[in-house]
């Protein structure tokens, strides 16, 4: 029954006047999303120009389509015509040869193989640790997946076991890579390599787990300027971020050449330190910069710009240009979006 | 004042109606802030999340938990409503129940999605705020819905009849003063379908009357949707635009 | 704690094509309550109500208190519900499910909202002495459809009560015991019955599969379910449909209506049971009839 409602007096008019591209937005992303073109955009009944679907919105009813994640199948309007693909989140349309998809604009990390992530200790039990990645449940790193002192090919004895707490205890940060998963997406991790491991010496920070571009390399390592040295940083996949002091990876650390090691060196080089819970000394100007580098990374995520090794550089040396101009410095709010501005000027540019 | 309610509305006018989404900046996944009238509602979600508690893991789906709290200024006495108070509880259970069916819970298994609703200011329509700003949070969040739930109150008012024995326009959108005058309810639809997912009545109304009640606030239910859904679409322009550069 | 079991995937292919096709698994028509009978105690006030395997005690006590500052001269009324392992072993007591919160809020919104009792011929002396009464529900045996059976208990339990008669001379109240004076029914407005449908989905006609009083089984498959409480005189004291499928407006119309046609039928049985106990208890006792009448034999 048409009942006519009157509208409430307007407070903000919302634009609805976006180019129209002809209807579905592409997706260009370092994941290798390849558009098809030459598929005649289909603008099924409801959908607006935009590009941004809504849940509940039809996306098409062409059955050539076959529909992936973010999208959910509605019952046919008529009896014996074909389901409709409908989305069910709010976001981007991703076209992959004939799979349908919905990229939200904000969505909790789900764990896949082979992430490097960054991770918080929340519960030590038998063999085994409970760890926060921030994803719908919480991964397990297995006593049988770390480096124990003493070499890799020890066995893991049971007092191993009871001195469990030396290695991770509750609350210690540490970065692993995600090695399995089970078929509800629970995450099992490993820190098999002398990259991973414990972190120490530095900040951590957490942005959205989306405004992390998967790249080849998670680990930066940046040569900051007004004396603070060398940095690392590590962009975990899940938004967990860790920025901390430069420190000699423990290879080079023996040998005089500072040359790469043999396997039985390996053994003795990976000792007791690697789970020490002690900061080496840090000097006030890494600590400035490690600062620094933290704003920059936020202010890149408040701001929607996806964090890359790229973006960093340009964030940082950005940031170094306002501090040098004598400006307020505060990561969020005003000054964050100028940095983040020149930064994407200078990405233009360059 | 010929066919005016007290605040100046029509019969079938709805109130000025306010959105945000992504309003917090702490840990919440998704969040959202509406104002109904003068009714304002902050609504935070987290999840999926690990449950808090081993009682919440259910085999196959997420277990959906919802948390209420009334600002103890927000009604027109100071009341302090701790978690036992049976108003707090009923609102709990009516959205934990409505969302658990809209919400797709089967793609999560063994996770926890939680809903925390704050009432800043109640001037009418609470349970409908609710509801509006929790699906805005969900959506904000990228937790997977079937569509949008919408909700909107209307009252019937019994003081004005008709020499013909006709049942007078009921109300759209009641604030606080109509609603402890005349009976109301709140009804919440799914999207643009107009099947009603939720629907609460406390006073005594005649059966008569009913079926135009819950016509009218169906309607302005669609009106709410309309609003709601062209604020998630300017929202994720902006996104968007700020993500490519421009 | 036992859970309640899973109900297995043929029982519930089974019990749902079967409603699709209006049949019950009891025989039952899909909009027919099951037998309902009650049983009264002795005591004014206490009555045992069965719905099929379904059984509720109600019992109803008075007190005199102080009435509450706010509200001078009006009793008060609360009913109390506690769910016990006797009606089913996944009920524990003092932990409150959901069901136990449901059940009491829709019985305060039904009865207590609704004003089904006047408060105000509970007061005795304004501001210092009223009645206070107390609605006790006990659980005895849970196959489903918990609500509708507690609301008819407590209505008929509140009709089938007596409260003894009070004179107040100055400052004292006398509380005349039964054997001395004829207590006096409660004074009821109105009686609101609830009805809860569960919902089940559609139909081989594209319609919703609405059932009346399902049991506890029936309970378990549903997908969506509201409860309407009427009284004989068409209100609607309250709906109140929380979450589960989506259901058209037409469809939740055509439930009120069938809601407001069984509470008339359900009335008439609340009303002839009552009249069969007041005979049964007064049975070869029929002068105290004349007694109370003040009409001269012509």
């Amino acid at each position: 029954m048409p009942i006519q409602i009157i509208a409430p007096a307007p407070f903000v008019t919302a634009d609805d006047e976006a180019d129209d591209e002809g209807g579905v937005r592409l997706d260009f992303d370092n994941d290798g999303d390849i558009a098809m073109d030459g598929d005649a955009p289909r603008r099924a009944a409801g959908r607006q120009s935009g590009g941004i679907v809504t849940p509940g919105e039809v996306v098409t009813e062409d059955p050539q389509w076959m529909r992936g994640h973010g999208t959910y199948l509605s019952q046919p309007l008529a009896p014996g015509g074909s389901q409709s693909i409908v989305s069910s989140l709010a976001g981007t349309i991703s076209k992959t040869n004939k799979l349908l998809s919905i990229r939200a604009l904000k969505f909790r990390y789900v764990p896949e193989i082979g992430d490097l992530v960054v991770g918080r200790i929340l519960e030590v039990q038998t063999k085994r640790w409970r760890v926060d990645i921030a994803a719908p449940h919480s991964a397990t790193l297995l006593l049988s997946s770390i480096n124990l002192p003493g070499g890799i090919l020890r066995k893991r004895t049971s007092t191993d076991e009871l001195q469990i707490r030396t290695f991770f205890s509750e609350g210690d940060l540490l970065v692993a890579e995600v090695q399995t998963l089970s078929n509800d997406g629970l995450a099992s991790l490993h820190t098999r390599s002398l990259k991973y491991g414990k972190l120490r010496n530095g900040v951590f920070m957490t942005i959205d787990a989306g405004m992390v571009r998967r790249m080849k390399s998670h680990v930066l390592t940046m040569n900051t300027s007004n004396g603070g040295g060398e940095v690392d940083i590590y962009l975990g996949v899940n938004g967990y971020i860790y920025i901390a002091k430069h420190t000699t990876p423990l290879t080079e650390s023996g040998g005089p050449e500072g040359k790469s090691v043999s396997i039985t060196r390996l053994e003795e080089e990976a000792s007791e330190a690697i789970y020490s819970n002690v900061n080496e000394e840090i000097s006030p100007e890494t600590r400035a910069e490690i600062a620094r580098i933290a704003c920059v990374i936020g202010a890149l995520a408040k701001n929607g710009v996806k964090v890359d090794d790229e973006m960093v550089h340009l964030g940082y040396e950005a940031a170094l240009e306002e501090f040098l101009q004598g400006m307020e410095w505060g990561g969020d709010g005003e000054a964050g979006k100028r940095v983040v501005e020149a930064a994407l000027a200078k990405r233009m540019e360059g | 004042m010929e066919g005016l309610r007290n605040d100046g509305r029509r019969w079938n006018e709805l109130r000025r109606i306010h959105c945000q989404l992504s309003t917090s900046s702490t840990n919440a996944d998704g969040s959202s802030y509406i104002e109904q009238g003068f009714t304002k509602v902050l609504c935070n979600v987290t999840g999926p999340a690990e449950p808090s508690s081993r009682q919440k893991v259910k085999q196959d789906a997420a277990t959906v938990t919802c948390e209420v709290y009334f600002a103890a200024f927000s009604g027109t006495d100071r009341i302090k409503r701790g978690r036992n108070d049976k108003k707090v509880q009923e609102l709990q259970t009516a959205i934990q129940k409505t969302f658990a069916s809209v919400i797709l819970t089967h793609l999560f298994s063994r996770s926890e999605i939680t809903i925390s609703i704050h009432i800043l200011s109640q001037d009418g329509g609470t349970l409908a705020a609710c509801i509006n700003a929790t699906t805005l949070a969900l959506i904000d969040a990228g937790i997977p819905l079937k569509d949008y739930v919408c909700a909107c109150t209307s009252g019937q008012s019994t003081s004005i009849f008709d020499n013909e024995g006709s049942t007078p326009d009921p109300w759209l959108d009641v604030n606080y003063l109509e609603e402890s005058d005349i009976p109301s309810l709140t009804v919440a639809t799914v999207g643009e379908t107009e099947k009603i997912v939720a629907l609460s009545m406390e006073n005594k109304v005649r059966i008569e009357m009913l079926e135009g009640m819950i016509a009218v606030g169906i309607s302005g239910c669609a009106k709410v949707k309309g609003i709601m859904d062209a604020e998630v679409r300017r929202y994720g322009k902006t996104r968007l635009e700020a993500a490519t550069g421009e | 704690m036992p859970k309640e079991p899973e109900i297995s995937l043929a029982e519930k292919t089974f019990v749902l094509e079967a409603l699709k096709q209006n049949l019950r698994v009891d025989g039952r028509n899909i909009h027919s309550f099951r037998d309902i009978q009650f049983s009264f105690g002795d005591d004014y006030g206490f009555v045992d109500v069965r719905l099929g395997k379904t059984r509720v005690l109600a019992r109803i006590s008075a007190e005199i208190i102080r009435p509450r500052p706010d509200r001078p001269f009006e009793g008060t009324f609360t009913i109390s519900t506690e769910m016990g392992p006797m009606a089913s072993p996944s009920f524990e007591v003092g932990r409150p499910t959901d069901l136990d919160n449901t059940l009491s809020r829709l019985l305060e919104k039904s009865i207590r909202r609704s004003t089904a009792l006047d408060l105000e011929s509970l007061c005795i002396v304004t501001a210092q002495r009223v009645w206070s009464l107390r609605a006790d529900l006990h659980f005895l045996s849970h196959d489903g459809n918990l609500i509708d059976t507690a609301c008819i208990a407590t209505i008929t339990a509140l009709a089938h009560f007596r409260l003894p008669v009070v004179t107040v001379s100055g400052e004292d109240i006398t509380i005349h015991p039964v054997t001395e004076r004829v207590p006096v029914p409660l004074s009821l407005l109105h009686w609101p019955i609830c009805v809860t449908f569960s919902f089940f989905g559609e139909d081989d006609d594209g319609e919703m599969v609405c059932v009346l009083d399902a049991t506890a089984q029936e309970e378990a498959l549903r997908e969506g379910d509201m409860t309407v409480t009427v009284n004989k005189n068409g209100e609607v004291c309250q709906i109140s449909k929380s979450g589960g499928v989506a259901v058209e407006a037409e469809t939740l119309m055509k439930c009120a209506r069938k809601a407001a046609e069984k509470v008339k039928g359900i009335d008439k049985l609340i009303a002839s049971a009552l009249r069969g106990d007041e005979i049964a208890r007064n049975k070869g006792n029929l002068d105290w009839l004349k007694e109370g009448r003040s009409e001269n034999e012509r």
